[in-house]
């Protein structure tokens, strides 16, 4: 069954939902923001409830922080900042939405961001158009203004290795969604850039012992290894023995099985599961349902694409929705 | 009575009950029910009148008027209005801070909007409860946002801030004890008892004193005997039903409740109490061998599917054992034997007991 | 046109479930919108509850349209033959038989398992199928009216034809011996449903049903005789015979002049209504005598044959006159005797032909034996270009394919019917037990049962009226259930109060009290940041969010009346009620409480009261600065408001090391006041200065003292 819930104002650029489905944030052309809320529990009625101007340029993209630090959000702008917004209530005025921080930049553009699960402390990730990742640690559970710089590398195995005059088109970043707190946070990143090092999907574990973000695992076979990477994106893990991770690039999407057990080098087994060809190989988005056993994509070419495994472990388009031509 | 099972016939419904109440009877063969219902398919929340046709093989209801509600009711009352029976008072709180005013025709089979409280300024948020006089002059509501109003209904339409506590304190019910009384009930298991002769908050505050750490709670239902305005009973978390005399507010009375401190051998259930109300029928079919200090029996609907009698000192009795909770119920005023009650899986249930 | 084929490519027979089966290309959904149209500037997606995906539509810069977002439920397979509310009344339904088989399970010991296990299984499927639909069999022949061949009944369900016969093929035991008799009741009860888009013989009869209230003389027209004889092919015996009793004959005034005729029309009634069946008992309005044992029933067959063979070389036939009843009569006696080709004529559906094989051809089949085969020379007799999706379901049984059965089940009928048809089809058949019991590596080390649980699961969870009901489900998945359960609960939105507390009580029943905690933590976060304090610090005391309470204590602090006479503290009161007796969950927020009561007794003591109360507030300042969770800001608010007590008359209240902490706490104070940052104290300025003098004077007179 399908239904249209909502007409989303022009200049639209890009949409978030929150951690429940029950709210949507719009990043507009013009730099404002569009909040959307369902009128009652469980309703899928949606009104425009908030809609203020944030930025002189273009939203292009927004991503929900997780809900145990409020209603928040992250954005990026065309010309590359990094920002939070946040809705609150004080003496003075109803809920609102105030900008709690405006990260630091040099001259190079934020890509990406994502928030990761389920820590104690909350950590951003943010990946930059030279080439560089920074994690940032929220310092105050309760005040999104107060931030650290934790960590800030390259996409890199061999970490030794420094790139410069490094340009990046666009970069995918998505945290293993493992909410348990005792599990040692990572993510996969990849880049489409210029640098083909770069470029590939990796793993990164933070191992606590020596404080420290490493690669535990690079997501492409040996000849794929400069392939541009335009999405990622980690299934979630209801107890499967391994892990799931999808990765697009201009071949197709890989399905990758992770291994949970690293060898002596801290490295985890990888194995690639499926290649499908989709989307003329131009991927927009990739995201994973609750169980992790459907990939929904979107792509060039207009279409959202649903992809599972069968029972005997082959990957396959289960589904194709089509807007209307 | 407990070997004398009541009759229960149940009417499945399309949507999802967030309320009901019974409506004012006109003949005895003619009954009628309020539903705030909400279908989930179209999104939209509305209130409707329905004629219940007794019957003791195939009783029917049969939708009667219905009206629009702007948002999901969360609290429905209804006023007797003995003056013409036919049109009753309805107000029902809604979920986006609102208050609406409709008379029922009962004759006619209309239902109509007399007037409302927009959201702005009134509650921020939902309003969690709201009870109407015995005369259906005076309407006060409570919200999660702390609030306390008073509406009038005489005159001047319009509402009174009685209580603002900026968000320190939620209310999560509330009930009039006397045309100046009322009591309302909040987290961590609180009652406040407030007197409008004595303006700026509470004149009374209870606090159980029998939680251990995290087993508090919220008070999610108050009722209040007209015959013994001093005594509220309190349903809640875990179970826990309790009576509060204002003459003695350091003495409760455990009447359920599981795993906590003094709680009786008996318990309904363990987990939440969603609604409470004197029970009249119980009441008087025991007329002679209760005491004046002894609680007036209660009924309790809950999560656990449970709708149940419960006295003081004595095992509940159990009327109705659901797969799903049971989310309201309401007793009949003129026909006490008679309860209506909303199940979580989309449907109703009509008991009516019979005496041994 | 609802239920045709197994994969209509119907938007609303959309679903995801993985099975065995080879996979064609994926079907292509169009989505349907108010106004967004391509080219996209961009196409965004995001899960919802469940299985529900969102998709955002956006248009390109510049492009003069409005972006949308479509809602996409990736649930219904049936097909929507039934409504919306109707399905859920049937997941509603479904949970206590279902919770209460798999309780049963438990405890059971293999041998007994065996032996009356079907029995649960059984008990079970009743309390199913009554979710489906009323069990009235389709063709009941009402008295009043002789010419009502079929009375009305609802309309009956796919699902329900498909539950009945994984229920008579599997899980009862007691058909096993009787499996044609059964195929045959339940096609007289669903062949409607192939009728929608086959020819079927039901079509045929509801056709005949129309015509037959202007016909007169029934017995001359051929569709009278052709109904009866694919009536009798199929077994409605009862049709048959009160469609006899229409024939011209019985009527009172031609009695005289067509003797024969009815005799043998008589006759034909008789036999009919006297045919051995083999079952064990038959409903009254039918016909037949019932023969429970096979010997008995060969035996009664071959007699009852006998009678046919004789009354077929009767000498009446020559003298009957009326040739369409000679020819109709005739017709029916070799339908009874098993004539191929007279069946293959009577019949329209190859099912029906099936039936009619059963019946008068091979009469004695008992169990799956060699059906199979029978059923395809059926088709190859009847082909149709487009199977029905119960006939893809009844080969699949025939074939005794479990795989195929699983699949047409899932595919045809949805996650519902597969999740709880499970428990049938495992009660009957030993190798579809190990199929689907066994754990596969390559969908991540669950069985087939495990993932078709957690599949409904997924399905009833997109819905915000069943999501509740999920959880049972998953309660029975032993490997995976809990992980589900988990990010189910981790996406209600738990700012709303009920959401909560449902959750919170899932939480419980499952022992799962990590996340429950986490949802209060959202809860409160959320209330906090929008102004709800007491909420706020309700759900994270409830939440034992230490970290959070403290912090909060900290930003309260800020505002709370520091001074006795302060009358806005009253404000407070109900924050601190909220705190409870026990200090341990409150974090920091546990000073207010210790605080109020401090006021309270200094209140007293401006009022004037004994010394002995006195020295108990004293005590009490003691405490509250000894303290490390009373904030610094405090301090000397505290020591201000409680000079009486330090200058007290009648001898010193506090002694030496008392008086010498006070000190000490002075002395960190007045260093911090150095710091940057230090906010002074909105008090006289003499404060400091009144509180130091007291206290030396206090330590000189405690020195003294002691």
């Amino acid at each position: 069954m399908d239904k249209s819930i909502l007409v989303l104002d022009k200049g639209t650029r890009c949409t978030a939902w929150n951690y429940s489905g029950e709210r949507l944030v719009a990043g507009l052309i013009d730099g404002s923001f569009a909040i959307y809320d369902s009128t009652d529990p469980a309703s899928s009625n949606l009104t425009c409830t908030h809609r203020f101007k944030a930025h002189n340029c273009s939203i292009v993209k927004v991503v929900w922080a997780p809900p145990e630090y409020g209603d928040a959000v992250a954005c990026i702008t065309e010309d590359g900042n990094l920002s939070l917004w946040e809705e609150v209530v004080d003496d003075t005025e109803g809920p609102h939405w105030k900008m709690c921080k405006c990260f630091d930049r040099n001259t190079s553009q934020v890509l990406d961001v994502q928030f990761g699960y389920g820590q104690t402390c909350l950590k951003l990730v943010a990946a930059y158009s030279d080439g560089q990742v920074k994690i940032h640690e929220l310092l105050d559970t309760l005040e999104l203004e107060k931030w650290q710089l934790q960590a800030e590398f390259q996409n890199v195995i061999d970490l030794v290795s420094k790139f410069g005059n490094v340009s990046c088109l666009s970069a995918s970043i998505s945290w293993n969604p493992e909410r348990i707190e005792v599990r040692q946070s990572s993510f996969v990143l990849g880049f489409n850039s210029n640098t083909p090092s770069l470029n590939s999907a990796k793993v990164w574990e933070f191992d606590l012992d020596h404080q420290r973000w490493l690669p535990v695992a690079e997501l492409s076979l040996p000849e794929d290894k400069d392939d541009q990477v335009s999405s990622v994106a980690w299934a979630p893990n209801i107890g499967r023995p391994y892990e799931l991770i999808a990765v697009a690039t201009q071949k197709g999407i890989s399905i990758w099985q992770l291994g949970s057990n690293p060898d002596h080098d801290g490295r985890l087994s990888v194995h690639r599961v499926a290649l499908l060809s989709a989307h003329d190989n131009e991927v927009w988005e990739m995201e994973w349902d609750m169980s992790g056993m459907t990939l929904a994509t979107t792509g060039s070419d207009g279409v959202v694409r649903l992809w599972q495994s069968n029972l005997n472990g082959a990957w396959h388009e289960q589904a194709v929705l089509a807007p209307p031509s | 009575m407990e070997h004398n099972p009541p009759q229960v016939h149940k009417f499945p419904q399309d949507s999802y009950v967030d309320a009901l109440r019974w409506l004012p009877q006109l003949s005895t063969f003619s009954r009628h029910v309020l539903l705030a219902s909400y279908d989930s398919e179209t999104s939209t929340p509305s209130l409707q009148t329905l004629t219940f046709s007794p019957s003791e093989t195939a009783p029917s209801l049969t939708p009667q008027a219905s009206a629009p509600a702007p948002s999901r009711i969360t609290s429905l009352k209804i006023s007797p209005s003995p003056l013409s029976p036919s049109r009753a008072l309805i107000a029902s709180a809604t979920f986006s801070g609102s208050l609406l005013f409709l008379s029922a025709d009962l004759i006619n089979g209309s239902l109509d909007l007399e007037f409302s409280l927009p959201e702005l300024g009134f509650h921020s948020g939902p309003v969690s409860a709201i009870d109407l006089n015995d005369s259906g002059s005076e309407c006060v509501s409570v919200g999660e946002d702390g609030c306390v109003n008073l509406v009038s209904l005489s005159v001047s339409k319009g509402f009174r801030r009685v209580y603002d506590s900026k968000g320190l304190v939620s209310y999560s019910s509330v009930k009039w004890a006397s045309p100046v009384e009322f009591v309302t009930g909040a987290f961590g298991f609180g009652l406040h008892w407030w007197d409008q002769r004595k303006p700026g908050g509470p004149v009374a505050l209870f606090k159980d004193d029998w939680t251990k750490g995290s087993a508090s709670g919220i008070v999610h239902s108050i009722d209040i005997h007209s015959s013994r305005k001093h005594t509220c009973v309190a349903g809640g978390s875990s179970g826990v039903v309790f009576a509060w005399d204002i003459r003695r507010p350091k003495q409760p009375v455990m009447l359920s409740g599981v795993g906590i401190g003094n709680a009786p051998a008996y318990s309904a259930v363990e987990s939440d109490i969603w609604e409470v109300h004197y029970d009249n029928y119980t009441h008087s079919s025991k007329m002679s061998s209760s005491s004046s200090s002894t609680i007036l029996p209660a009924m309790i609907c809950s999560e656990d599917g449970i709708l149940a009698v419960i006295e003081q000192g004595e095992e509940p009795t159990e009327l109705l054992a659901e797969p799903c909770a049971i989310n309201n119920f309401d007793i009949d005023r003129e026909n006490p034997s008679d309860v209506i009650c909303s199940l979580e899986w989309e449907s109703l249930a009509i008991l009516t007991r019979r005496r041994a | 046109m609802p239920g045709v084929t197994s994969d209509s490519g119907e938007f609303n027979s959309l679903s995801i479930v993985p099975h065995s089966l080879e996979t064609q290309t994926p079907r292509v959904y169009p989505l349907r919108t108010r106004r967004a149209a391509p080219p996209f500037g961009r196409v965004s997606i995001s899960w919802a509850r469940g299985n529900t995906l969102r998709v955002s539509l956006l248009q390109p810069e510049g492009a003069d349209s409005d972006g949308e977002v479509v809602e996409v439920n990736l649930t219904n397979a049936e097909g929507g033959e039934i409504p919306e509310a109707q399905r859920r009344r049937i997941a509603y339904g479904s949970v206590t038989p279902f919770a209460l088989l798999q309780s049963r399970k438990n405890p059971m010991d293999e041998l007994q398992y065996d032996k009356t296990w079907w029995v649960h299984v059984m008990e079970y499927s009743n309390e199913i199928k009554s979710l489906l639909g009323a069990s009235k069999s389709y063709i009941t022949p009402t008295i009043e009216d002789p010419k009502a061949l079929l009375k009305d009944v609802e309309e009956p369900t796919s699902l329900k034809a498909a539950w009945e016969l994984m229920e008579l093929f599997y899980a009862d035991k007691q058909s096993q011996t009787w499996i044609p008799e059964r195929l045959l009741d339940w096609l007289a009860d669903f062949d409607c449903l192939l009728s929608a888009t086959q020819p079927t013989f039901h079509a045929r009869l509801v056709s005949f049903q129309k015509a037959l209230v202007t016909i007169q003389e029934v017995e001359n027209y051929p569709e009278y005789w052709e109904v009866m004889s694919s009536a009798l092919a199929v077994g409605w015996l009862d049709i048959v015979v009160k469609m006899l009793r229409l024939h011209g004959s019985y009527q009172l005034d031609q009695l005289g002049t067509r003797e024969i005729e009815s005799g043998l029309v008589e006759a034909v009634a008789l036999l009919i209504s006297q045919m051995p069946r083999l079952r064990p008992h038959i409903s009254d309005e039918k016909l037949g005598e019932c023969y429970s044992t096979k010997p008995e029933f060969m035996k009664a067959w071959e007699k009852w044959r006998t009678q046919i063979t004789k009354l077929d070389c009767h000498p009446y036939w020559l003298q009957c006159d009326h040739k369409q009843t000679r020819v109709g009569l005739k017709n029916m006696i070799q339908i009874m005797l098993g004539n191929a080709n007279v069946l293959s004529n009577a019949t329209y559906h190859w099912i029906e032909l099936y039936i009619s094989h059963l019946l008068y051809i091979r009469p004695f089949t008992v169990g799956l034996e060699s059906m199979y085969t029978l059923a395809q020379k059926c088709m190859h007799l009847k082909p149709i270009t487009n199977q029905h999706k119960l006939m893809g379901l009844l080969i699949g049984i025939l074939e005794e394919n479990t795989e195929v059965v699983l699949a047409e089940c899932s595919r045809s009928f949805g996650p519902w019917m597969i999740t709880h048809a499970v428990e049938l089809l495992t009660a009957g058949s030993a190798q579809a037990e190990m199929l689907l019991h066994e754990e596969q590596s390559k969908i991540g080390g669950i069985c087939i049962e495990e993932l078709h649980r957690l599949i409904y699961a997924q399905i009833l969870s997109s819905h915000a009226l069943t999501w509740n009901i999920a959880p049972i489900y998953l309660t029975s998945c032993m490997k995976q259930g809990l992980g589900l359960l988990e990010n189910l609960l981790y996406k209600q939105p738990v700012q709303h109060h009920q959401v909560l507390l449902k959750s919170i009580e899932i939480c419980r029943l499952n022992g799962i009290d990590y996340v429950s905690r986490h949802m209060m933590k959202i809860a409160g976060v959320h209330y906090w940041k929008h102004g709800k304090k007491g909420s706020a610090v309700f759900w994270l005391q409830q939440a034992q969010d230490e970290v959070r309470l403290n912090r909060i204590a900290k930003h309260l602090f800020d505002f709370v009346g520091k001074s006795v006479s302060d009358e806005s503290f009253k404000q407070w009161e109900g924050m601190i009620e909220l705190l409870g007796t026990e200090s341990k969950t409150a974090g920091g927020l546990e000073f207010l409480k210790r605080y109020r009561d401090f006021r309270r007794s200094l209140q007293q003591v401006q009022d004037g009261i004994t010394t002995d109360d006195a020295r108990k507030t004293s005590e009490a300042l003691i405490s509250l600065m000894k303290n490390p969770s009373t904030p610094q800001q405090f301090w000397l608010h505290l020591l201000y408001d409680s000079l009486r007590l330090l200058n007290w008359k009648d001898h010193p209240l506090l002694n030496v090391s008392q008086t010498n902490l006070l000190l000490n706490k002075l002395q960190e104070l007045s260093l911090a006041r150095l710091l940057p940052g230090y906010v002074d104290a909105d008090l006289p300025p003499e404060a400091f200065k009144s509180v130091r003098r007291a206290l030396a004077t206090n330590l000189g007179r405690a020195i003294l003292e002691e």
